[in-house]
C-alpha cells in the first residue's frame, strides 16, 4: 500500500515546496560546498558485534563497524571543562561536546543514519583526531528550531560527547 | 596403565609444599622484632602518617590488584594531593592525548583529618606517655663494659580514613574489583605490613558516584571506605639511659712469689694432734686441771715408763690404759712408775677431738 502523503500547505501565501527546495539547496551547498566541515562517521555493526549475555558489553575489540563515511555538516565544539572525577582528587579537563547539524536530505541522499552509541572522528588538525560518541542523534526535530521557519523540518543536530581512547581511537 | 578418570579437584592438590614449616608462638614473635629491628638499630623504626599511607598504597597495589581481559587496571601509586604539578608526574604513564588520566584506574584518597584511634588495644590505657622498657643493649667503650636500657611510649593509635576509587567504563571491571575487595575483606579486615609491624584495615562503606548524564562522557565512579586502625611511633619519643657500668681491673703478679708467701696454717690438722705428758727427773706425777675439750685419746707411746696410772675426776680409771675418753671440765691426772728412776720421762697419746 502506497505511502499516504498529506500536503503541507501552511504559510502557502508567500512560501512553498519549492522555495523550501530552493532555500535549503542553497544552504546546502554553502555548508558544504564553502565551509566543507568533514567528519567521519563509524556506525557500529549492531548485528557482528560481539557482547556479553548480561551488560550487553562487547569485549576488548569486539565491536565491529561498519565502513566509516565521511559526513558534511555544521560543527561546533564547546568549550572544555576543567572537573575533578567524582570526589577523586583526580583533576582532568574534560573536552567539550561535538554539536554536528547535518541536512536531512543530505544523509537521505547517501543512505546514512545516525544512531545513539556510533561514533564520530573530527580531525583537529593534521594529526590530531578526536572521536566522539553519539550521545543524542537528534532524530526529533519537531521542535521550531529545526523547521524552516515553521515550514518542514529540514536538519538534525547531534550532540557527542568525546570518547575515551580506550573506548574507541579509530578502526 | 591409563590415570583413572576421576577428576582430582584443586582442593586435592598442593601446589606448593613448605620444605620450612612456618615459626609460630614465641618463635613467630621473636621473627616479628626481626623484622621491626633490620637495618642494625636496636629500636623500633618510627611509623608516622606517611608510613601508613605508604603501607595503603602497598595494601591497594598488591592486594587489591584488578586483572580484566588480561590487563592491569592501573593504580595511581600515589596519594593525591593539591599539588597540581604532582598528580600530573604520578599519572604521566596512563594518560591519553589530552593528559587527562586515562581510564580505567583505581586511586586512593586520605581524608586529611586523622583522628585519634578506636583501636582498643591501645586507647587510653597508659596516661602521661608513660615510658617502657624495650630493650638491654650491651655497651663496651674499650674500658667500661656496661648496658643501655632502651624505653619508649606507648603507641599512639590513630584512625586514618581512605576511600579507594575505582573509574572505570564497563561493569566488568567493576565486578572484578568488587570481588577482589569482598574478597580481601570478608572478614571485616585485612592486614598490611608497614616497617615489620600488621596494621589493620576494616572496610566501612561501598558507595557509588558514577556520572550517568545524557550529555557527557559517562564512567562508573565506586567508592570503597577503609579505616586504617594504626598508631604512631616517633622515635624522637624513645629514651636510651645507661644502665650499670663494670670496671674490668687486670693486675700482674708473680705467682713463684706468691706461692712462696702463703702462710702456712697451723695447726696442719686441728682435729687430731699429739697429746704429750712430759716428765721431768724428779717428777712422776702430772695433773691435767681441767680438760677444755671432749676428745679420745690413743697411745702411741712411752720413754723411760714402766707402768703408768691414770685418774679421771681423782676416779682410778685404769693401768697402762691406751684408749681413754676425755670430757669437757674433766680432771685428768697420770702417775708413772719410771723404768730409770732420776731420768725423765714421757708418755705420748694420739689425741682425737671429737
Amino acid at each position: 500500500m502506497a505511502e499516504r502523503l498529506v500536503p503541507i500547505t501552511r504559510l502557502g501565501k508567500f512560501f512553498g515546496g519549492e522555495d523550501f527546495e530552493l532555500d535549503t539547496s542553497m544552504g546546502q551547498e554553502w555548508l558544504e560546498g564553502d565551509m566543507n566541515f568533514t567528519v567521519v562517521l563509524y556506525r557500529i555493526d549492531r548485528y557482528k558485534t560481539r557482547v556479553d549475555d548480561v551488560y550487553g558489553e562487547s569485549p576488548e575489540g569486539g565491536i565491529q563497524f561498519l565502513a566509516p563515511v565521511e559526513l558534511k555538516g555544521y560543527v561546533q565544539i564547546l568549550a572544555p571543562n576543567a572537573q575533578r572525577l567524582g570526589t577523586s582528587r583526580i583533576e582532568q579537563n574534560e573536552p567539550g561536546n561535538l554539536r554536528f547539524s547535518i541536512y536531512q536530505s543530505y544523509l537521505d541522499e547517501l543512505g546514512v543514519d545516525i544512531q545513539y552509541g556510533d561514533y564520530i572522528g573530527y580531525y583537529e588538525t593534521e594529526s590530531k583526531v578526536r572521536y566522539y560518541s553519539v550521545a543524542d542523534d537528534g532524530r526529533v526535530v519537531s521542535d521550531n528550531k529545526h523547521t524552516y521557519g515553521g515550514y518542514k523540518p529540514f536538519y538534525r543536530t547531534v550532540i557527542a560527547t568525546p570518547a575515551s581512547q580506550n573506548e574507541f581511537f579509530g578502526t | 596403565m591409563a590415570l583413572p578418570k576421576v577428576p582430582i579437584f584443586k582442593t586435592q592438590i598442593k601446589p606448593n609444599i613448605d620444605l620450612v614449616p612456618p615459626k609460630t608462638l614465641s618463635a613467630r614473635r621473636e621473627q616479628l622484632l626481626q623484622y621491626i629491628n633490620e637495618d642494625g638499630t636496636y629500636l623500633p623504626k618510627s611509623v608516622l602518617h606517611a608510613d601508613l599511607d605508604g603501607g595503603m598504597l602497598e595494601f591497594v597495589i598488591g592486594e587489591l590488584k584488578t586483572t580484566v581481559s588480561g590487563k592491569d587496571i592501573s593504580v595511581v601509586d600515589k596519594i593525591i594531593t593539591n599539588q597540581r604539578w604532582s598528580q600530573f608526574t604520578e599519572t604521566w604513564n596512563f594518560k591519553d592525548q589530552d593528559f587527562n588520566v586515562q581510564l580505567p584506574f583505581i586511586t586512593v584518597v586520605r581524608q586529611p583529618e586523622v583522628k585519634f584511634g578506636t583501636n582498643p588495644s591501645t586507647q587510653y590505657t597508659i596516661p602521661n606517655r608513660k615510658q617502657f622498657y624495650y630493650a638491654r643493649v650491651p655497651t663496651w667503650n674499650g674500658n667500661q663494659k656496661g648496658y643501655d636500657i632502651y624505653t619508649i611510649p606507648q603507641p599512639v593509635p590513630v584512625d586514618i580514613n581512605y576511600s579507594v576509587k575505582i573509574i572505570c567504563n564497563r561493569m566488568r571491571e567493576l565486578n572484578t574489583f568488587n570481588k577482589n575487595v569482598l574478597q580481601t575483606f570478608s572478614s571485616r579486615q585485612a592486614y598490611t605490613f608497614i616497617k615489620g609491624q600488621y596494621v589493620p584495615i576494616i572496610m566501612n562503606n561501598i558507595s557509588d558516584e558514577s556520572v550517568i548524564d545524557i550529555e557527557r562522557r559517562n564512567y562508573y565512579i565506586q567508592s570503597y571506605d577503609f579505616t586504617m586502625l594504626g598508631y604512631l611511633i616517633d622515635e624522637e619519643e624513645f629514651q636510651v639511659k645507661p644502665a650499670i657500668s663494670r670496671v674490668l681491673q687486670l693486675i700482674e703478679v708473680d705467682t713463684q712469689v706468691a706461692q712462696g708467701l702463703r702462710a702456712r696454717q697451723f695447726p696442719e690438722n686441728p682435729d687430731e694432734f699429739i697429746y704429750d705428758l712430759y716428765y721431768t727427773p724428779s717428777n712422776s706425777v702430772i695433773v691435767d686441771d681441767q680438760v677444755d675439750y671432749r676428745i679420745d685419746l690413743s697411745l702411741i707411746g712411752t720413754g723411760n715408763v714402766d707402768n703408768y696410772f691414770v685418774y679421771i675426776n681423782d676416779d682410778y680409771y685404769g693401768q697402762n690404759v691406751s684408749n681413754i675418753q676425755l670430757n669437757t671440765g674433766d680432771l685428768f691426772r697420770v702417775e708413772i712408775t719410771k723404768t730409770t728412776v732420776g731420768q725423765e720421762a714421757n708418755v705420748k697419746f694420739q689425741a682425737k677431738l671429737v
